[in-house]
């Protein structure tokens, strides 16, 4: 038993002091005994000369990007040891997903990865029709791909924009949000919701693109072309930008196996791994674009592997807008057991009220006792849904790989031996959401 | 996996109401049925077969749903295995470890493994059992450090111990926390006074409950309600 918990504290009550004390135990710090020393008895004289400095930075802090801690120890102004504390925004929805029917859980997938929430709802709506069986219509397909590449770009635009205030430079933040706006209301027309779109369902998409809204994403492509020209200009050979960047957060490719980091931040260290290579799904297959690549694996090397990224998706977003209006047919596959009936149906059809009805309440019912995993490459990384079944309309566990926790497991190492000030930056280029790392 | 999987707290008094969109137990499709979602990454005969040759007994079960493989292996031999397949045949990717719980079962509990071979394009999953009287489970941060904060949301949500974890500290809830979330038996509302949060308001007690409505005490509100007279009227 510790000194810490023989205190009598009294009227002040305290909040988890054996969460803390473990965590400054794996920070192998004096700091925690310090902490006790300060509720000693007076035999214990206090020398703050012999402890290091232990800083203790979120969940509140802005530059955290979310409610992250990080609680350092700090050598002069280098980082000795470094201890992420998560779950501050852990609501537990892989236990909802098991109270929940397949289509009832999601919208929960809208709050995992807040920045992009359209690419969760398609890795969900996949997850569970590959466990299914089920193929959506092509046009579906189509549209699918083109917003989840918005998507995309819409969580780059943020990383770029908080990523480079965080650096200094306010005035990208107001330009990079201008573009979000846009893409806020593409989706608003789309999916008729701004953040929690929600649009995709299982088996097809709840509605189908209009006219207008294809009109407004051609004329967003068409802006982001010369706004990423203007901001590669001032970025790419900017002193400043660059001396914060270079060097920084060097993680060599076998380090980042090892680490198992995704996304941008594998790609930036020179590993060719991108699900829509690896595994394709949906139309990707079908479209032309490369993958960027970077092979110098520090801060710099991923921030020009995002921006060309960025840059693809639009050739993406491009192609799919030349594809859709070719394709005619159906955005829901026409089976009452794997999709919602049209509205149509279920206002002046009998039939298609109790199909709606019984969607609803069990909704889809995959094979007893299997279990399938599902990856898409989100902004992020790979988002991967691993789904097993108990042949009921709930699923009996998902298991939910978010590149986000994924990638600040590689956060610790890379900060243990950075300087304090280039902390900010390196949370930057790891871009993790607290809402998907924490689930 | 029967009925009585499904989370008690979704159980209702009118058994004989259950009623199922679909039978209960449908036929499972066969083998090879082509899946639209069907990856050629997640079909590997040959690591299967490698498997086979050099753990022999210790590979207990090997199952094919939507193109996928699944190799389940002995708990105690998961160290070696792993080793083989990162050092041998190129498995030097960690993407993912979960536990799942199976409740009713025999050696309730089950972990995953999801193994990538980037060279070659390959994924592949192996699964052990844990009994639940002693849920211990080797640790493979040894082998892919990766698996470090996995195993840890691992011991958090199910209460399995991995032997050998270098930091097997929780990953989400705090270490006063007493109770293993995703377990089947343990409620979705969480249990009263299990968890202590901040008081909603400067002067107000802590909150030992994060559902108080639910759990049938009334909520502590930070503001005063204001009267109304729409009683009387």
């Amino acid at each position: 038993m510790s000194l810490l918990s023989q205190i009598e504290l009294k009227d002040q009550f305290r909040f988890w002091p054996r969460h803390n004390e473990a965590l400054f135990k794996r920070l192998e710090s004096k700091h925690a005994w310090l902490e006790e020393r300060h509720h000693a008895p007076e035999d214990l004289t206090l020398d703050a000369l012999d402890n290091e400095m232990v800083l203790n930075i979120g969940p509140q802090h802005p530059a955290t990007h979310g409610v992250l801690r990080c609680a350092v120890k700090l050598d002069g102004e280098t980082i000795d040891k470094c201890v992420l504390d998560l779950g501050y925004l852990h609501r537990g929805i892989e236990k909802v997903a098991e109270a929940k029917t397949y289509q009832e859980f999601m919208p929960y997938t809208d709050r995992m990865d807040y920045l992009s929430p359209y690419s969760n709802n398609v890795a969900w709506c996949l997850a569970v029709e590959k466990i299914t069986g089920i193929e959506a219509p092509e046009r579906a397909q189509w549209i699918r791909m083109m917003m989840c590449e918005l998507a995309r770009i819409s969580a780059h635009l943020l990383w770029m924009g908080v990523g480079l205030m965080d650096a200094g430079a306010v005035s990208v933040f107001l330009w990079t949000f201008e573009l979000r706006e846009d893409l806020y209301n593409i989706f608003d027309h789309v999916a008729g919701a701004r953040l929690t779109v929600s649009h995709s369902r299982i088996g097809g998409l709840f509605s189908d693109v209009t006219d207008e809204s294809l009109a407004m994403i051609r004329a967003f492509c068409d802006k982001f072309d010369g706004a990423i020209e203007g901001w590669e200009k001032l970025l790419n050979r900017n002193r400043i930008w660059i001396d914060r960047n270079e060097g920084i957060g060097m993680l060599t490719a076998e380090e980042v196996v090892e680490l198992g980091m995704t996304g941008p931040n594998l790609r930036g260290s020179g590993v060719p791994y991108d699900i829509r290579r690896f595994e394709p799904y949906l139309r990707y297959e079908e479209v032309d674009f490369i993958i960027p690549i970077r092979t110098e694996g520090d801060s710099l090397a991923r921030y020009f592997v995002r921006m060309d990224e960025m840059k693809e998706s639009v050739k993406i977003v491009r192609q799919c807008l030349a594809r859709i209006p070719e394709i005619h047919g159906p955005i829901r596959v026409d089976d009452a057991k794997h999709a919602y009936p049209s509205k149509d149906e279920v206002y002046y059809s009998m039939e298609g009220l109790i199909h709606d009805f019984l969607y609803t309440d069990t909704g889809v019912c995959p094979p007893k006792g299997v279990w399938s995993y599902h990856a898409i490459e989100a902004p992020k990384g790979e988002l991967g849904f691993y789904i097993e079944s108990n042949g009921t309309g709930s699923p009996a566990r998902v298991r939910i790989n978010t590149p986000s926790f994924t990638n600040l497991q590689g956060l610790e190492y890379m900060l243990e031996g950075a300087m304090m000030g280039d902390m900010v930056i390196l949370i930057g280029t790891i871009d993790p959401v607290m809402g998907e790392a924490d689930k | 996996m029967s009925d009585d999987a499904r989370p008690a707290n979704r159980t209702s008094t009118h058994e004989t109401l259950n009623f199922h969109f679909t039978p209960v137990d449908p036929p499972k499709p066969e083998e090879g049925a082509i899946n639209p979602h069907a990856k050629r990454t997640t079909h590997v005969p040959d690591v299967v077969a490698a498997l086979k040759e050099r753990f022999g007994a210790d590979v207990h079960e090997v199952t094919l749903y939507a193109n996928e493989h699944t190799v389940r292996v002995a708990r105690e031999r998961i160290v070696d295995i792993g080793r083989f397949l990162k050092e041998e045949l190129g498995f030097t990717y960690f993407v993912d470890l979960g536990g799942i719980d199976r409740f009713t079962e025999e050696d309730r509990f089950e972990i995953f493994y999801n193994l990538v071979n980037i060279d070659a394009g390959k994924r592949l999953r192996l699964k052990i059992r844990v009994d639940e009287d002693e849920p211990v489970a080797p640790s493979v941060t040894g082998v892919w450090r990766a698996a470090n904060w996995q195993e840890r949301e691992c011991w958090d949500m199910f209460g399995i111990r991995f032997e050998g974890h270098p930091d097997l500290r929780r990953m989400y809830m705090p270490e006063d926390f007493e109770y293993h979330p995703l377990r089947k038996e343990f409620p979705l509302l969480g249990i009263p006074g299990s968890l202590p949060l901040p008081p909603q308001a400067p002067d107000a007690p802590v909150s030992l409950d994060p559902f108080p409505a639910a759990h049938g005490s009334k909520p502590i509100k930070s503001y005063e309600e204001p009267e109304t007279d729409l009683s009387e009227e």
